[in-house]
């Protein structure tokens, strides 16, 4: 093996070493299939089989991202604007410890489903590769929707897609 | 010889990949703790510094200025 091949290989294991990312998932792919138990220990556990022929939108947040904070009540506004329409949102919490978790959910209460995830089961299975990562998933179980990170002007693209999916149904 | 040397160079560059640790996003809460910061308590380090260079005679290397009297 000479120099110029070595190198190569070398390269290769680099690549394969940082492109974990590739398999997240995107849109179109079918969401990942989940059981998470609820962050509140008086309620009932959370799963994707509970909520199957809704519209859900899974919010992964925590205390120490900033945006994610930002987002959530707004998210919580879109619940009450929707959910009769048949939206589910389920925010899953990967503070570790929970207690992180539930410190801000003191001050801001949210009405939707709030599961822990505090060794990032769900998490890995999205693959999630940034903080907050949404996805909107079809009633069909399809993911419509990725949206990464939050910035202003965000909300409206995710209620956009939201509504197209409900509408939908 | 040089061969020896770039295959050497290579097998060095793969083990220091070894102990790459891949922080999640999920995980990057961890590097958020006070306990993970450079500088935990900046009053602390401000007094550190302080002592050390009254002590040492030495300044400049902590952006504060004295000559090692301590009076400062």
């Amino acid at each position: 093996m000479n120099i110029k091949q070595k190198s190569q290989t070398l390269a290769l294991l680099v690549l394969s070493a940082v492109s974990s990312s590739a398999w997240a998932v995107e849109e179109g792919d079918a969401a990942p299939v989940f059981d998470l138990p609820s962050i509140y220990a008086d309620q009932p556990a959370i799963s994707t089989a509970s909520l199957e022929g809704k519209t859900i939108f899974v919010d992964f947040w925590a205390s120490w991202c900033a945006p994610c904070l930002t987002s959530l009540p707004l998210y919580n506004d879109m619940y009450h604007k929707y959910k009769d329409q048949g939206l589910e949102i389920v925010a899953i919490n990967v503070d570790n410890p929970i207690e992180d978790g539930l410190d801000f959910l003191l001050d801001t209460p949210l009405d939707f489903l709030i599961p822990a995830d505090p060794d990032g089961e769900a998490a890995e299975l999205f693959e999630v590769i940034g903080m907050p990562t949404s996805y909107l998933i079809e009633p069909d179980g399809s993911v419509k929707l990725v949206h990464m990170g939050f910035r202003s002007g965000d909300i409206e693209i995710i209620e956009e897609a939201i509504q197209d999916s409900l509408g939908g149904n | 010889m040089r061969q020896l040397r770039s295959t050497l160079l290579l097998t060095i560059c793969c083990l220091l990949l070894v102990s790459c640790a891949d922080v999640r996003a999920w995980e990057r809460g961890y590097l958020a703790r006070e306990e993970m910061a450079w500088d935990p308590d900046a009053l602390e380090s401000s007094l550190n510094d302080h002592i050390f260079f009254s002590k040492e005679a030495s300044s400049g290397g902590n952006s504060a200025a004295g000559g090692g009297c301590g009076c400062n």
